[in-house]
């Protein structure tokens, strides 16, 4: 059985479960059993450690509420065996944010051309190193610092 | 005997609606697999949000719906407004609804219009572009931008509505009744249109939750969700309107779907107009010189109804005055990832429609 280490509200009034991430899938598990659905994921860099933020939405009961786990090495186990709108949630999560979601099929990059260097969404990432894509005729996208390359 | 071809559909390409490129794989006409390939649109608004002062990210969130801005600004000043404890007066707050309605009327009227086209009936495209051009010289009226309003700010609205802007939405209420039977009368009599629409890309509602799909494509498939009615903000509890669903889960259904709630948020808007009190239009807490030092913190998930579904704003704030990390729940991405599975052994021809219907706009699904 899964343990909730706190319990809380934040401000919009939704009630916040934190939780260890070994217990995160026997918890989703119960959720999706309760006729919970999943809304979207949010990774949040805290520096030290990262933040995955689940939201879940009950359709019946009109019920949000908030998962929060936090981890130190950047995985988490993943949840799209429970729900399929994880799968795009999950690619966009580690694209921009950088957090590896253990057990997706095909976690590659989702907005960002698939040889991007860096996560944007960190904290660490220098905004000032610029990187050009170019497209070749297949429609392949290729990133490169230089300017001058694929042209 | 089967015969293999791989079509590339995009990413600039009439039939996508925005710049995504599909990766067919045809089964002579039949469609087997549809890769879909996006970000071509991405400006990482959320890495930006998180460079600015919480006043100055609503024009980012314009350009992520960008045919639907009101609602986009909506959905963050809802999230920023419950960080930072900032009361609303309710004439800002009716204000804001007429301005999110005649916004998703605008909205519909591209979706519904480029739907036509794709079928190949050129005539109502006009008539709904024609309806739309009225609502956005409302918005310039108001806010002097055409389609990226920045209308709305924190605390309450830019400018306030004066007789003119009453008048002229007055005028445009009156006539799109009228004109909203006409234009819809243009699609329901064509045999062509209800063919190509009757029975393509079937969704059904356990796929739809699975997916995290919402808005129309969800209450098409038979599930009575709204934002607007479930969990009321601004004022939407103290109007009357129906939320539309269609059993037939297809096209036709989200098309009848769209319509209904054309119909709906007229009357809304007359709702309000009705009862738009006098008063203050802005919270003079956030007056221009204070707008700067607004401070949150804490974390907030905030949702709205925009045009194509359910709009969720994470906010969290380190008690500074710039947000640590904005996440926008965008509905377009959602419906979007459901394309593949709708369109599975149906025909080529029928794709370019449920596309055309599912209605996602390429800012939202980048961002």
């Amino acid at each position: 059985m899964y343990k909730i280490i706190s319990e809380e509200t934040d401000k919009s009034g939704m009630k916040v479960l934190n939780i260890d991430k070994s217990d995160l899938i026997e918890l989703m598990e119960d959720y999706k059993d309760r006729k919970y659905f999943l809304s979207s994921i949010t990774g949040v860099d805290m520096k030290d450690h990262i933040d995955v933020i689940y939201h879940l939405h009950n359709f019946d009961k009109n019920d949000y509420i908030c998962v929060k786990v936090s981890t130190t090495d950047e995985k988490v186990p993943s949840i799209t065996k429970l729900w399929k709108a994880a799968i795009v949630d999950e690619r966009e999560q580690y694209d921009l944010m950088g957090i590896t979601f253990e057990g997706h099929d095909n976690l590659r990059r989702i907005l960002l051309p698939d040889d991007w260097v860096g996560h944007p969404l960190r904290k660490d990432y220098d905004l000032n190193k610029v990187q050009y894509v170019s497209v070749d005729r297949d429609g392949n996208e290729h990133v490169s610092f230089d300017d001058k390359e694929g042209w | 005997m089967s015969h293999w071809i791989e079509l590339n559909i995009g990413p600039v390409h009439p039939a996508t609606h925005g710049i995504y490129r599909f990766r067919v794989k045809l089964n002579e006409e039949t469609v087997e697999d549809v890769d879909i390939t996006i970000g071509y649109l991405h400006r990482n608004a959320e890495k930006i949000c998180e460079l600015n002062y919480f006043v100055n990210n609503t024009i980012y969130f314009d350009r992520m719906d960008y045919i639907d801005a009101m609602n986009m600004e909506v959905g963050y000043l809802r999230a920023v407004e419950t960080l930072i404890d900032m009361e609303v007066p309710e004439r800002a707050q009716w204000i804001r609804m007429i301005m999110a309605e005649l916004s998703r009327i605008a909205a519909r009227m591209v979706g519904i219009g480029a739907l036509g086209l794709d079928v190949g009936m050129l005539t109502p495209f006009f008539h709904t572009f024609h309806e739309r051009e009225k609502i956005q010289k409302i918005f310039v009226e108001a806010s002097g931008g055409r389609q990226e309003v920045n209308y709305m700010s924190i605390g309450g609205v830019y400018q306030d509505f004066n007789d003119k802007i009453i008048e002229e939405i007055k005028e445009f209420i009156a006539g799109f009744k009228g004109k909203l039977e006409e234009m819809v009368k243009m699609f329901t009599d064509s045999e062509i249109f209800w063919q190509r629409n009757v029975g393509t890309g079937v969704l059904e509602p356990d796929i739809a939750l699975d997916y995290g799909v919402t808005g129309p494509m969800l209450r098409a498939s038979g599930i009575p969700y709204d934002v607007r009615k479930d969990s009321p903000y601004l004022f939407y509890d103290k109007v009357n309107f129906d939320v539309p669903i269609a059993r037939t889960k297809d096209n036709m259904g989200r098309f009848l779907v769209k319509v209904e709630e054309l119909r709906q948020s007229v009357r809304i808007i007359e709702q309000c107009l009705a009862k738009l009190p006098e008063g203050p239009y802005f919270n003079p807490k956030a007056k221009k010189s204070a707008m700067l030092l607004l401070k949150g913190q804490g974390d907030v998930f905030t949702r709205v109804e925009s045009e194509s579904g359910e709009f969720g704003v994470f906010i969290r704030g380190d008690g500074g005055v710039k947000p640590y990390r904005v996440h926008a729940r965008s509905p377009s991405f959602k419906n979007l990832a459901v394309v593949p599975i709708m369109t599975k052994g149906s025909l080529i021809a029928d794709l370019i429609i449920t596309i055309a219907s599912v209605d996602a706009v390429a800012g939202e699904v980048d961002r």
